[in-house]
């Protein structure tokens, strides 16, 4: 019993060297000298420690350049339109019809409806994406990237406040009916501050989902804050294309930088994400 | 309030949702009906299916796509079954923190994914290649470039299998394995009559989800093969990329996308038909009518 634990605490430690080290090995890229970057024998425990890859004095202000400096219009971007996508896709459109769909509208093919929005790939909505964006002259601007994620925003959050809804006694907005409340007002009065959790979890899948987003961006987005609105993806997308065999470092720092966000996210909200990456599939 | 009233308040808070529906779903697949049964004229016409018919690089795409999704799902099913089972039967102090660690790469960017993987699989500087003693070039092998992008990719979703089924052991009752033990069932035993018969929803569910991730892939092929070497890494959602922004043929590209969904949901009907997902994700109830 007790060698078996063992075993498995070994095991364990190595799923975890597998899981962390090529996060450590972007971290300590970022944080090397050139000379130690391009060494045929890999160094693993960097000695010299610089920042310079993450900033040189004299490096141009907003564009892909050899640090990552440059890639703060971009991530400007990124944060104004994750958070857009969020909010509006978790409180303009998910909580209101979750709450119809778990309340009033008993149809199986609405669950569905959601569902098969989820399940499209976005490559095969690029196509039409790109025309309407067109179309409506919103290409390379902050709204139409957002009116474009809320395609997965919206759906997602649907789907997972319905789990929280259906889970609520329906007692507390029976007594709230009697005493007068209208319909709406029990909805945003009473019912959604009793799903706070659900909401959270929304919010933050959602933003995660927006941030790392690549596809959409590529091809509605074309320049950086203040004149467009590319996103942080294809700042590095593009300093991967110009720097692969040159600037590591910087790329690396890049790299790091679009990670951060997400991964203090990934710690404090351990609880949420994992409830909202289990999409109600484990009913507890 | 009667049933009439019940349905008017339903479709008023659902009208966010529906509205968006139809301009961001049905708008656009009624958009990609029009651009692919038309051609670059405007006037209807067949030719983008028959091209369809007799294109070869559909056909590696979809050999490709077919490839990348088996291994795919071979590798991020076993991986996050092992781990999920590892981490389950372990009992000791610190098992939220190997939790934390093992889906922290759940929430990084793929991009990031791509560059990691280049600075890591590099042939001259890489610590992979280091530990092997020998130089492989990962991604410009014509066999070794999809299944490096099955590895890369595996990373980031093996922990998405992993914390699904690892939530569906937890949630197995603690009253079963005392029971099975009073029954002097042994270890595999137990995990074949207890454990297997109680998260068979939660795989399927998994199943599901983990399918349409992985169908989502794009990223990965585009920065870290664009496709190549040769066509050995076209998955049809790249391909539907290439043909409407490098070729720049939207009306081909609009019908290679209503196979990619007429695939998808195929699938997804086979998934429906074949197994209880819908009553397990609690779209269909046990008993109809038990509200």
């Amino acid at each position: 019993m007790k060698k078996l634990n063992i075993l498995l605490l070994l095991l364990l430690i190595i799923f975890s060297l597998i899981s962390l080290f090529p996060i450590y090995w972007t971290i300590i890229t970022a944080l090397k000298v050139n000379s130690e970057i391009f060494t045929t024998v890999p160094i693993f425990f960097p000695v010299k420690i610089t920042l310079s890859n993450f900033y040189t004095p004299g490096q141009t202000f907003g564009a892909v350049s050899q640090t990552a400096f440059g890639s703060f219009p971009w991530l400007l971007n990124s944060a104004v339109i994750a958070l857009l996508s969020a909010l509006i896709g978790t409180f303009l459109i998910g909580a209101p019809a979750a709450y119809a769909l778990t309340r009033y509208l008993k149809n199986v093919w609405l669950g569905r409806t959601v569902l098969l929005m989820m399940m499209i790939p976005e490559a095969a909505l690029i196509i039409p994406f790109y025309i309407i964006i067109i179309k409506v002259n919103l290409i390379n601007t902050w709204w139409g990237l957002t009116l474009v994620y809320l395609s997965f925003t919206a759906p997602l959050s649907t789907w997972l406040l319905m789990g929280f809804f259906s889970d609520l006694p329906r007692s507390v907005e029976e007594a709230a009916s009697i005493d007068g409340l209208s319909a709406y007002k029990i909805f945003y009065k009473i019912a959604m501050p009793m799903i706070m959790p659900g909401i959270m979890v929304s919010i933050i899948l959602n933003f995660i989902n927006s941030w790392n987003e690549f596809l959409y961006a590529l091809v509605l987005t074309y320049t950086p804050f203040p004149t467009g609105a590319q996103t942080v993806p294809l700042f590095l997308s593009d300093f991967i294309v110009i720097e692969k065999s040159f600037a590591w470092g910087g790329l690396a720092a890049a790299g790091v930088i679009v990670i951060i966000p997400t991964i203090i996210i990934g710690i404090y909200a351990q609880k949420y994400l994992v409830k909202g990456w289990t999409m109600g599939a484990v009913k507890e | 309030m009667n049933r009439k009233q019940a349905t008017k308040i339903g479709l008023i808070l659902a009208s966010p949702l529906l509205i968006y529906f139809l301009i961001f779903f049905i708008y656009p697949i009624f958009l990609l009906f029009r651009y692919a049964f038309t051609n670059t004229a405007g006037s209807f016409s067949l030719s983008n299916f028959v091209y369809m018919s007799k294109d070869p690089i559909l056909y590696s795409s979809l050999y490709n796509t077919l490839y990348y999704f088996i291994g795919s799902v071979a590798v991020q099913f076993s991986g996050g079954f092992l781990a999920a089972i590892v981490l389950n039967s372990y009992t000791g102090r610190l098992k939220n923190t190997f939790r934390m660690i093992l889906y922290i790469p759940l929430t990084i960017s793929p991009i990031v994914i791509a560059l990691i993987w280049l600075l890591i699989f590099n042939p001259t500087y890489g610590p992979i290649d280091y530990i092997l003693r020998t130089p492989i070039n990962w991604l410009g092998s014509l066999n070794l470039a999809m299944p490096t992008i099955i590895v890369a990719n595996g990373w980031e979703y093996i922990p998405f299998v992993f914390l699904i089924i690892y939530a569906g052991l937890q949630a197995v009752p603690k009253q079963y394995y005392e029971a099975a033990s009073i029954d002097g069932m042994n270890r595999l035993q137990t995990f074949r009559y207890i454990t297997m018969p109680s998260i068979t929803p939660i795989l399927v569910v998994a199943f599901l989800l983990n399918s349409i991730g992985i169908l989502q892939g794009f990223t990965l092929v585009y920065v870290l093969t664009n496709g190549g070497p040769g066509f050995s890494t076209y998955i049809l959602s790249f391909y539907i990329y290439k043909v409407a922004f490098a070729y720049f043929n939207l009306h081909y590209a609009a019908a290679l996308s209503l196979l990619f969904i007429f695939i998808i949901g195929a699938f997804v009907y086979a998934m429906l038909k074949l197994t209880s997902v819908e009553r397990y994700l609690g779209l269909k109830r046990e008993n109809a009518g038990d509200e």
